[in-house]
């Protein structure tokens, strides 16, 4: 008997009238109608379906059985609806699956019927019945001990109506990598007002790293900057960079969100971006942009095209922030923005919806001991590969190894560094590593046309459009693929030393290579799985937000008004990622689409009179959503944030607190029918 | 001086006397004192890993029941002798491993109901008496030496049970060179298997392994390399499998025991090969 | 317990010594590629494991490879599936030498061998390879 909250109807009206000269007060005067399902031979292929109806036909109440092989469809739910109106229902109970996939469809069906629709009770005769025993007798008894407690549970239903809330029509989108800003403005562009926070100075991701992208070899950049561009530009986005979230605090269709916005000791309205002030700073900070090949400046952009096109400064490696000194920046600026004495703001934005694409980090590889990663200076990760290949990187493009600035005449490339590895906590396939491999093999290789490229890899997985196409023009140029894991890595002399296998051919390989690319895991951004537990968002064992159903409901959380895009639910690519966040806005429109959102009525309900303020409920409840008036100190339940959990309820001491439907007198009898 | 029980192990009484002799004097200068343990056994030189052989664990057990008796602690020196009975008393102490551990016990007439902790002399140099102290000890610096550390397989592998260092880059036989005032390089081989006992059947593949390793500590700049087992030592020095100069291979007991002022006698450096003495004559440390 | 001729009984005979489960390997290669004998074992310990998955362990039984296995856990320390080559080449060595067929026969090393070699080795080897 599961609510899912964060289903929500639409405003269809809600009528539902008691069966008529039936007094709501004497349980056993009840008229139920208890259906059971077959479910094609799940259930009745364990469970004697004549014998249990023969039985729970003799309860107290019950006045019709019926049963049917799919109560769900259609004609089942005709056969209720039927049932309701012909032999006068005021109470139902559907004898089927588990809730979570039918108790809408029956709720709905006697509600069309004229029956409120919290007076149906779903039995789960399935799950933990007739799918875990061979036995028939064992079922058959079990599920008549089920329907027992279900129906003497739904006498015990009182209607209800489901609540309504308003919806502030602002969304809240958190990261504004390449999935924030296509689900910003597919919102801003049906007429909503969006907020994007990006925690980074400018907006655009891992993507604005990126040399080419694979199938095509789009540029990276000239494919994300219209993008980039429209949303700085877009009257609908309130676009707030170097900011992050402080806290969330409401419900779906009414958040008050907390922004910080960080100092940037620049004030972005005066600042021309004519960037005077980066040719002369001093200061030098580990530029995380170019992944450690370069160092960078304290007073920073991350990019020529960043949007906003402003420079912020960092404080940590900023001499006249931390020592005194210095100072050269302000004295360069021609409009005077440099501003020392910046202090992080706060900003309290109200939404009603909230998208979480925070997108993804590469695991750090000094972890994986054997590949000498941060020991060996040519050994680097795909994404500073990627900077050593864009036009705007540390060597605008050239190929040229890290250790003394020559062009690597081989480079072996290795996948699966950390992926797909139980012993490094990631079992998983990262996904996007086999493409980028060979797009970043073909690219070294227009380059520098006598380079040799191996790539060392598992397998290779090349799943989507024209993907294996790309794969087949790698090997054509002579891109040589290694097939076996590779074990060790070592600099001898001038050389880096990888250690190979051939299994294809059954051999140990030793390779000497210029430069190694490592392929990393892939993992959460860890800002982003901080962020999740602070908002109590569902995160996976491995830090990636969890969607409400992997199948059917890839870009909704089980927190209603959250939804998901992007790299921070998994590893993708970049058409997946935005088909996923165009995915995410529609879900958001569709819920703007309302004038109001229905909220589940079976909530927790204070008896004022036995109440006397102590607040354990208060403790106790998971969603804020019960307080102590002081004044009056009693217990005041918000029912539009109440799960209906019952959690309150059992720890009242008191018995203030119940459970709508879910009393404890019901309760105890429940357990006792069983 | 604090004493610990000492299992030495067949092979340091005789061809690897030189790890042993300078390792029990060099104690002394630091301050502490091993006790050779009463009749022991050979430990079986190597871990027999077969699921039910039983028979295998009882040679090492028996030297385990016998150290218990003597204290809790139980020091080896050899990297082989304290793979086979740290795991054999990991073995022996996991829950499920009753039954076959008080079958085990019943085969030997020593008692064994009280815990020993196997551990290494460099564990004890590092976690019983302190780097601090033993730099105390110190009255011959190795004066900048360039050696590579090397560890051997047996001495960081199986990982968690043998609880000794980072298998891919172990740096404590490195800590102590540092605090005997030698330098130690960079070394891409320290845990790489140098062939061990193949080179009873196989000796071309035990040569080109320890070539290997001893072409990188060579491509560092090392000037040595130290070692801690005897058949590592055996196959690194005694294999002649460099034709380009081979570097003198030490164990870390004899680097010790220059540090400490031993006297040349005391080194064993007659077995050696080639001529140590030289090497550290010309460099000045002896 | 002797060599089982059915393939199937002789690959759990095998698991059950090594404490081993061989569909847990993908087939990466990573034992091979870190094997400090990796050139010189025939065959090399992905390959070995290969012929198990694919019930042809008498054949692995027969080769020369397992021998050349020095136990020195490095295939075991790097697997992604945390499998232990070194322990599935000791069952097959094991289940060779228990029905009395040795490897290497102690007499045919040499008197200067004996006096120069550390004795440990020899302890070490015959354990490994003779009955």
């Amino acid at each position: 008997m599961t609510q899912d909250a964060s289903r929500l109807t639409s405003d269809a009206g809600n009528t539902h009238a008691e069966a008529p000269g039936v007094d709501p007060r004497a349980p056993s005067v009840r008229r139920v109608g208890v259906f059971v399902c077959h479910c094609g031979i799940n259930i009745a292929g364990v469970v004697k379906i004549p014998e249990v109806l023969e039985r729970v036909g003799k309860l107290p109440g019950v006045v019709v059985t019926k049963d049917y092989k799919y109560c769900c469809s259609d004609p089942g739910q005709q056969m209720i609806r039927d049932s309701i109106k012909d032999d006068r229902l005021d109470r139902v109970v559907v004898a089927c699956c588990s809730p979570t996939l039918h108790e809408t469809t029956f709720r709905n069906a006697c509600d069309e019927a004229g029956l409120n629709p919290y007076l149906c009770e779903i039995a789960n005769i399935r799950e933990q019945c007739a799918w875990v025993t061979e036995d028939k007798d064992e079922a058959t008894t079990k599920a008549c001990g089920i329907v027992r407690t279900t129906l003497t549970k739904v006498v015990h239903d009182q209607p209800l109506e489901a609540l309504t809330v308003p919806i502030n029509k602002r969304a809240l989108v958190v990261g504004a990598g390449i999935a924030g800003i296509q689900a910003a403005l597919d919102i801003a562009n049906a007429g909503y007002e969006v907020v994007l926070v990006e925690k980074e100075p400018s907006i655009g991701g891992h993507m604005a790293q990126l040399s080419e992208t694979f199938p095509t070899l789009d540029c990276s950049q000239c494919i994300l900057t219209p993008r980039t561009v429209e949303t700085g530009r877009h009257p609908k986005i309130k676009l707030m960079t170097y900011s992050e979230i402080d806290s969330v605090a409401g419900y779906v269709g009414n958040f008050k969100v907390k922004i910080r916005q960080k100092a940037r000791y620049v004030d972005f309205k005066t600042c021309t971006g004519c960037g005077a002030c980066l040719e002369k700073c001093p200061g030098r900070t580990e530029a995380w942009f170019e992944r450690g090949l370069v160092r960078g400046k304290a007073i920073y952009r991350l990019l020529p095209q960043a949007v906003p096109n402003r420079p912020v400064i960092d404080a940590k490696s900023c001499l006249y922030l931390t020592k005194g000194k210095c100072g050269v920046c302000a004295k360069v600026c021609p409009t005077g923005a440099i501003r020392y004495d910046d202090t992080d703001k706060f900003v309290e934005e109200e939404v009603g919806a909230i998208v979480l694409a925070t997108g993804y980090e590469l695991f750090d590889a000094t972890k994986l001991g054997s590949y000498g990663f941060g020991l060996v200076p040519d050994v680097i990760d795909g994404l500073a590969f990627e900077r050593l290949l864009s036009a705007s990187g540390p060597t605008s493009g050239e190929v040229k190894r890290p250790s003394d600035g020559k062009t690597p005449k081989k480079i072996v490339f290795v996948q699966c560094a950390g992926s797909r590895d139980s012993t490094t906590g990631m079992p998983y396939c990262s996904k996007i590593c086999c493409m980028y491999t060979a797009k970043q093999a073909i690219l070294y290789r227009h380059r520098v046309h006598d380079g040799e490229a191996v790539i060392c890899y598992i397998d290779v997985r090349t799943p989507g459009k024209g993907f294996e196409e790309f794969y087949k023009r790698a090997t054509d140029d002579g891109i040589k693929y290694l097939r076996g894991k590779v074990s060790k890595i070592y600099r001898q002399g001038d050389k880096v030393v990888v250690w190979a296998a051939d299994t294809l051919a059954g051999r140990k390989v030793e390779l000497e290579a210029d430069m190694v690319v490592l392929a990393t895991a892939v993992i959460a951004n860890p800002d982003g799985v901080a962020l999740a537990r602070k908002l109590k968002t569902q995160i996976d064992s491995h830090g990636f937000m969890t969607e409400a159903h992997p199948k059917l409901r890839p870009v909704e959380t089980l927190t209603a008004g959250f939804f998901l895009a992007g790299c921070g639910q998994g590893p993708k690519d970049i058409p997946e990622t935005v088909a996923q966040a165009s995915a995410a806005a529609a879900k958001v429109l569709a819920m703007f689409g309302n004038t109001r959102l229905t909220h589940s009525p079976t909530t927790a309900e204070v008896d004022e009179e036995i109440c006397v303020g102590c607040g354990y409920c208060e403790r106790t409840c998971a969603y804020d959503a019960v307080k102590v008036d002081p004044a009056r100190k009693k217990a005041v339940v918000n029912a539009a944030l109440c799960e209906g959990c019952g959690a309150c309820a059992v720890a009242c001491p008191s018995g203030a607190m119940t459970h709508k439907n879910f009393t404890k007198k019901a309760i105890f009898e429940m357990a006792d029918s069983f | 001086m604090t004493r610990y029980t000492y299992y030495p192990g067949c092979t340091l009484y005789t061809k690897a006397r030189n790890l042993d002799l300078c390792a029990r004097k060099a104690a002394e200068k630091v301050g502490f004192e091993l006790v050779e343990m009463p009749s022991w056994n050979c430990c079986g030189a190597i871990y027999n890993a077969a699921s039910d052989d039983l028979a295998a664990q009882v040679g090492p057990l028996r030297n385990l029941a016998k150290a218990s008796q003597l204290g809790d602690k139980l020091v080896t020196l050899c990297a082989a002798c304290h793979n086979v009975l740290k795991r054999v008393a990991d073995r022996l102490s996991q829950p499920g491993n009753e039954v076959e551990r008080d079958r085990l016990v019943a085969f030997v007439d020593e008692k064994f109901d009280r815990p020993v902790r196997v551990l290494h002399y460099l564990e004890v140099l590092k976690n019983e008496i302190g780097w601090d102290k033993v730099k105390e000890k110190v009255t011959k610096p190795l004066a900048g030496l360039k050696v590579a550390s090397y560890y051997g397989c047996l001495m960081v592998r199986p990982k968690d049970v043998l609880e000794f260092d980072d298998p891919e880059n172990p740096q404590v036989m490195d800590d102590l060179m540092r605090v005997l005032g030698a330098v130690p390089t960079r070394f891409d081989f320290k845990a790489e298997c140098c062939g061990g006992y193949l080179v009873v059947n196989r000796r071309d593949v035990a040569k080109s392994a320890s070539k290997k390793i001893l072409d990188n500590a060579k491509a560092w700049g090392a000037e040595a390399i130290v070692t801690t087992c005897p058949l590592c030592q055996y196959n690194l020095d005694k294999l002649r499998v460099t034709t380009d100069g081979s570097i003198p291979v030490f164990y870390f007991t004899q680097l010790l025991g220059v540090a400490v002022g031993l006297t040349q006698d005391e080194l064993g450096l007659e077995h050696n090969a080639g001529d140590p003495a030289g090497f550290l004559k010309a460099k000045g440390l002896l | 317990m002797t060599i089982s001729r059915s393939p199937v009984e002789l690959l759990e005979q095998i698991e059950e010594l090594s404490g081993q489960t061989v569909s847990d390997c993908y087939q990466c290669g990573c034992c091979t590629s870190g094997c400090p004998i990796g050139e010189a074992m025939d065959p090399p310990p992905s390959k070995a494991i290969r012929l198990l998955q694919l019930g042809k362990a008498s054949e692995l039984l027969d080769s020369d490879g397992i021998w050349m296995c020095a136990s020195c856990l490095v295939c075991g320390t790097r697997c992604p599936r945390a499998v232990d080559y070194a322990r599935i080449a000791e069952a097959c060595r094991v289940l060779v030498l228990r029905s009395k067929q040795s490897r290497v026969d102690p007499d045919t090393v040499t008197v200067p061998e004996l006096e120069e070699i550390p004795q440990q080795a020899f302890i070490a080897a015959f354990r490994k390879s003779s009955v």
